[in-house]
């Protein structure tokens, strides 16, 4: 079988190619390099470096009680000393723990029920009227009953803070899950994919985008939940120890509490962020 | 190739052809009682190895009539047999091309062309031909990791029609495939299918409302009214093929159109005034 000279291809071999040709390696890392710095990550540490140098100023010339905002020096020198001394990584380790375990809890359980209340009626119907209550409600006023029922503990903590990952990620993976067309689910079916295949094969990945914006909702949420939680019921960990140095009017322990959080959560949303343009490497989104 | 000599289905090729036997169907409304009757009474045989192309204005069934003979939708009244026997479900020996290309899109064009063939069992090796076999006869080699959304429309149903291809079925579903492509493309993407056509002789049927397309692509076009969807005109299409693109100008070729266009005007008028 001999095959026509060359095959046809009109316009589209030239436009249809956005993946990085082999041509392209070395300067296209430069130039990647390039708008690095000068794009938004040049101007966002911009802004936050004007911020930062703004409160030193401030500080400096005595133009705030140093009471109500300590220097940054000040606050800098003390998440050092707290470094030194360990203060800092078991705090944040513990803060870490705790929204991460009950991130992972609260997911485990929604990702499942969503899917099962999109492809069960009766699922549907015993869970959708008490998520459309529960999504917009303070989840934290259940804590004082966790408190109850859990202890005063890590216990009652993580499932706080599950109980309030919970909510965006159900949504999220059911709309996901109900929005996926029926062509693609038809396509495998006429493959012969068995139900259970078209759920795993099909209907997860096509949903993905949509539960990992839920995710990346529940994320930030879960930290929140997590510091307010510690807060609320103190001991170790970032919260509880804010609320401990503010009870001894430390206003340099809070800020440094603060500084503390605002870089755990930055590291850990830019993370997520991260894990989506990886899993999504395949969609339009991941090509802008 | 390996393509060309597995392209033999498993049954005798003069058995397979589709025969559609009283099918009606409603959507809406509880049994038959109220709802939109979206075909009435449809009686068709298409014949084995023909180009068949279900012609019709939007809205009138022709993609019902499809999904039913694709085993996708289940067939209320009435009876849709194959040489497989009576239609029940979907399944790999009745391939689908759809409008919107229904691509996995997390796929690369690769592993799109894999899919089918995986659930085949067949061994690595062969699945692995197999599939770049069908991404060369659709043009897209140099493609093969593409994903999806990396390629233009035309590219895209180039993937789909690779992907169904691949597990050889014996009769191929087409719905509207070329509707969203822009004029030029959808040119191109015609002949090649004529010329595929010619080369692997399944059953297809090829659903559009675009009336050069049916004269172009079939032996035989079925002619159908606006809703209630029934078939008014088996026509065939009789004429030399050779020479491609250049096919369409030949007198006997426009006077088909031209005879075929004054059938389904009346109805395509029909249509849009039933739509509201």
């Amino acid at each position: 079988m001999t095959r026509s000279a060359s095959p046809s291809l009109p316009a589209a071999r030239t436009t249809g190619r956005t993946a990085p040709g082999p041509d392209a390696p070395v300067a296209g890392i430069w130039r990647g390099v390039y708008r690095r710095l000068t794009g938004d990550a040049m101007i966002q540490i911009l802004v936050i470096a004007v911020l930062l140098i703004g409160w030193e100023t401030v500080t400096r010339l005595g133009l705030v009680h140093p009471f109500l905002l300590p220097r940054l020096s000040a606050v800098l020198e003390r998440i050092f000393n707290n470094m030194l001394a360990g203060k800092v990584f078991t705090d944040l380790g513990l803060t870490l723990y705790r929204a991460a375990t009950g991130f992972l809890i609260g997911t485990a359980i929604a990702i499942p029920l969503g899917v099962l209340m999109a492809r069960n009626t009766a699922v549907r119907w015993f869970f959708d009227p008490l998520i459309s209550i529960g999504f917009p409600m303070p989840k934290i006023s259940f804590l004082p009953i966790f408190i109850l029922w859990f202890g005063i503990f890590d216990t009652s903590k993580i499932v706080m803070i599950a109980f309030s990952c919970f909510f965006p990620v159900v949504s999220a993976t059911y709309s996901g899950t109900l929005g996926v067309d029926k062509w693609v689910i038809w396509s495998a079916r006429s493959f012969g994919a068995t139900p259970n295949q078209v759920l795993r094969e099909v209907v997860l990945p096509m949903a993905l985008p949509q539960i990992l914006t839920g995710i990346q909702i529940a994320v930030p949420v879960g930290l929140i939940t997590t510091v307010v939680t510690e807060m609320l019921m103190g001991g170790p960990g970032i919260g509880g120890s804010m609320i401990a140095a503010g009870r001894f009017a430390d206003s340099v322990g809070v800020f440094a509490g603060i500084v503390e959080i605002a870089l755990l959560g930055a590291v850990v949303v830019k993370g997520v962020e991260r894990l989506r343009a990886y899993l999504l490497r395949w969609h339009h989104e991941a090509r802008h | 190739m390996s393509g060309q000599s597995s392209s033999g289905s498993a049954l005798p090729a003069d058995e397979v052809g589709i025969e559609i036997r009283d099918v009606s169907h409603h959507y809406g409304g509880r049994n038959g009682q109220g709802g939109v009757t979206a075909l009435d009474h449809i009686n068709l045989q298409i014949r084995p190895n023909e180009f068949h192309a279900l012609l019709g204005p939007s809205g009138c069934g022709k993609s019902t009539l499809l999904y039913l003979i694709g085993g996708f939708i289940p067939v209320q009244s009435g009876t849709i047999a194959t040489a497989r026997g009576t239609v029940t479900g979907p399944g790999p020996e009745r391939g689908i091309v759809f409008q919107n290309f229904a691509l996995f899109p997390w796929k690369t064009v690769l592993q799109n062309a894999l899919y089918g063939l995986e659930k085949l069992g067949l061994p690595k090796k062969e699945r692995e031909e197999r599939a770049r076999h069908f991404i060369d006869l659709v043009h897209l080699t140099g493609f093969e990791n593409a994903y999806p959304s990396q390629l233009s429309g035309g590219m895209q149903q180039r993937a789909a029609i690779a992907r169904t291809l691949a597990v050889d079925p014996e009769i191929l579903l087409m719905d509207e495939p070329f509707g969203a492509l822009d004029a030029q493309t959808r040119r191109v993407m015609q002949e090649e299918l004529r010329a595929i056509f010619e080369r692997t002789r399944k059953t297809v049927v090829f659903v559009t409302h675009d009336v050069q397309e049916a004269v172009f692509l079939a032996d035989r076009i079925s002619i159908m009214s606006a809703r209630p969807g029934r078939i008014q005109h088996v026509l065939d299409v009789a004429v030399d093929r050779s020479g491609g693109d250049e096919v369409m100008k030949r007198p006997e070729f426009v006077e088909i159109g031209e005879h075929i266009w004054g059938l389904v005007r009346d109805q395509a008028i029909a249509a849009t005034r039933g739509a509201h």
